[in-house]
């Protein structure tokens, strides 16, 4: 290449790239940096106020709402990502049943998802609200609640993680749902048909064929459901505000509050590098293990 | 072995289970259906109450016409169709550089935007606030689209598949005398309407469904968007249910129609991103 050529390369290449380099730099990597150095300070909503050293990162470690609001993203996630991940494989073994229902269930299990969590979360918050909700509602006409007993659906503590945990595999299954259809319509339809020359009957194939063969899919969705689970606040901030009693606040929620309704940023700051640690040991796992399936589909 | 001699009965009782649970995925939306068409303040005794005439469509018009949620729906798809717009064009502009332009320190620029794939939004809404309110973003339109358009993602997808493209139809604009803004314009983007199509999907219901962002960024009723609006709305109403399911349905409709709509392009995207990420 001639150097003129290689000059004019050059301006057209960071010309192209300038608009999203800037956006890019100005607001996905520089608040990393700038939080770091917000965490060391005490900051209000109108700026800086005071240098405090480690000071907020040693405040947490002894904060029990902080504590607490980590071991709930935690409760969170250790209870819904399995049953989410089971419900997503029944789904998708019904979605790839060779009838015609198919086209239909796929597109029933899936709708949900599409909704903002606004949207989802105060369907939700009605169906489980007593007397007019729909919830209680329907185990009185099926006559498993006596009309005179209501469900406080939202204000005990295990029935209100229930609801969102309800709520959330009802809102997002069908993602992983989708992952889990695409394994299955990748397993070659020979596979079957040999199975069943050899005499395996539907469910010996199930559980000999096709599970294992679903093996990478699932590490996949498992890890991706922690990730997506660890982030979780709208549906609970819409849902339960956190309560009863802070008793369903997660991590998120806590930040949000320490910095917006407390005007503490600093604290706030030194917090997110908790969730932020949690998250790029998750995705650095996950683009491992992805990178392994990717290898492994080539040979 | 024909699909008829497989019918057995506990192949009738998996399919009759299959319905029953999509019955149950749509419930809740058909009830919040049911409710938006329901006279406010009618007595309900039974869960049947909710299902049952007389009917009205007013609900509609009084919240369209007579509240804020049209303003809402307004910043909503307004919000949308920007932020679609430059995520497309501008991802699309750079990963055509990092795939076909060869220049020094492509590679270095490469893995800085493959960092961004690391940074987890969720957790870095304080710094991002404050650097939003140095600049003076906060309640602005501005300040709602770009910050959700510096994510790295949608790039990184999109030099995946130009990499893929034919040089030499590319190398033809050179010797017809074109630049590279043609070879972007009039080679590069009519050939990836695939992927395009993916992007901006993807980019619009990321930019529809956005709660966390919006809720820190518009402090104002007048910059809302339709998911931060609903719930303040909702709030007020808390005895009937009638005037927030409508609203809810008038922000949840739009999302359905589209998603019944490009169905197959949104499961072949999501299951792209998903698998390939």
């Amino acid at each position: 290449m001639s150097k003129k050529r290689k000059r004019k390369n050059l301006l057209a290449g960071l010309g192209f790239i300038l608009p999203f380099f800037i956006l890019y730099t100005v607001f996905t990597i520089w608040p990393v940096i700038q939080g770091v150095y917000v965490s060391l300070h005490k900051w209000s909503l109108m700026g800086k106020v005071k240098f405090v050293g480690l000071d907020n990162y040693i405040k947490f470690l002894g904060d029990k709402k902080f504590l607490d609001a980590l071991w709930h993203t935690t409760y969170f996630v250790l209870i819904t990502t399995p049953l989410l991940v089971i419900m997503a494989l029944i789904l998708a073994l019904f979605a790839n049943r060779p009838n015609k229902l198919k086209k239909g269930l796929r597109i029933c299990y899936y709708l949900p998802s599409v909704l903002s969590v606004s949207v989802a979360a105060f369907i939700a918050k009605y169906m489980f609200t007593p007397y007019r909700g729909f919830i209680n509602g329907f185990l009185h006409f099926i006559k498993v609640l006596p009309p005179d007993r209501e469900l406080q659906w939202l204000n005990e503590s295990g029935l209100a993680w229930s609801a969102i945990t309800a709520m959330t595999i009802w809102w997002t299954v069908g993602f992983s749902m989708l992952l889990y259809l695409s394994a299955l319509q990748d397993i070659s339809p020979q596979i079957y048909e040999a199975a069943s020359i050899d005499g395996a009957t539907k469910r010996q194939q199930l559980f000999s064929i096709v599970l294992p063969l679903l093996k990478p899919t699932t590490y996949l969705v498992v890890l991706l459901q922690v990730i997506a689970c660890f982030k979780v606040f709208g549906q609970i901030y819409m849902i339960t505000v956190g309560g009863p009693a802070g008793s369903t606040r997660p991590l998120i929620q806590y930040v949000y509050e320490t910095a917006f309704k407390k005007n503490n940023m600093g604290y706030a700051a030194a917090m997110s590098y908790v969730l932020f640690l949690i998250l790029v040991v998750l995705t650095i796992v996950q683009k491992t293990i992805e990178r392994k399936g990717a290898e492994a589909d080539e040979f | 072995m024909n699909s008829k001699a497989k019918k057995k009965p506990g192949s009738i009782v998996l399919s009759i289970i299959s319905v029953i649970l999509a019955a149950i995925f749509m419930t809740p939306i058909l009830w919040s259906l049911a409710v938006s068409f329901q006279k406010e303040g009618k007595q309900i005794n039974s869960i049947l109450d909710w299902f049952t005439p007389p009917y009205t469509f007013q609900n509609y018009p009084d919240l369209i016409l007579g509240s804020d949620v049209t303003k809402w729906l307004f910043n909503s798809v307004f919000i949308a169709v920007l932020t679609t717009v430059l995520t497309v064009i501008l991802s699309a502009m750079a990963a055509y550089a990092l795939a076909k332009i060869k220049f020094k320190g492509s590679n270095a620029l490469y893995f800085y935007f493959l960092l961004g794939l690391m940074v987890p939004g969720e957790a870095t809404i304080v710094p991002l606030f404050i650097t939003a309110n140095g600049l003076n973003l906060i309640d602005s339109y501005a300040g709602l689209v770009l910050p959700t358009i510096a994510g790295s993602m949608n790039l990184i997808i999109m030099v995946t598949f130009f990499k893929g493209l034919p040089n030499e139809l590319l190398e033809a604009v050179q010797i017809d005398g074109g630049g590279e803004l043609t070879a972007f314009f009039k080679v590069v983007l009519p050939l990836s309407k695939a992927v395009i199509s993916t992007v901006c999907i993807f980019a619009f219901i990321g930019s529809w469904n956005n709660y966390l962002w919006p809720l820190l960024c518009s402090m104002s009723s007048s910059k809302f968007t339709l998911p931060i609006g609903i719930p303040t709305f909702a709030g007020t109403y808390t005895v009937d249910y009638v005037k927030p399911m409508t609203a809810n349905m008038i922000a949840a409709v739009p999302v359905i129609l589209i998603y019944i709509l490009f169905e197959r392009q949104i499961v072949e995207g999501i299951t792209m991103s998903g698998v390939k990420g």
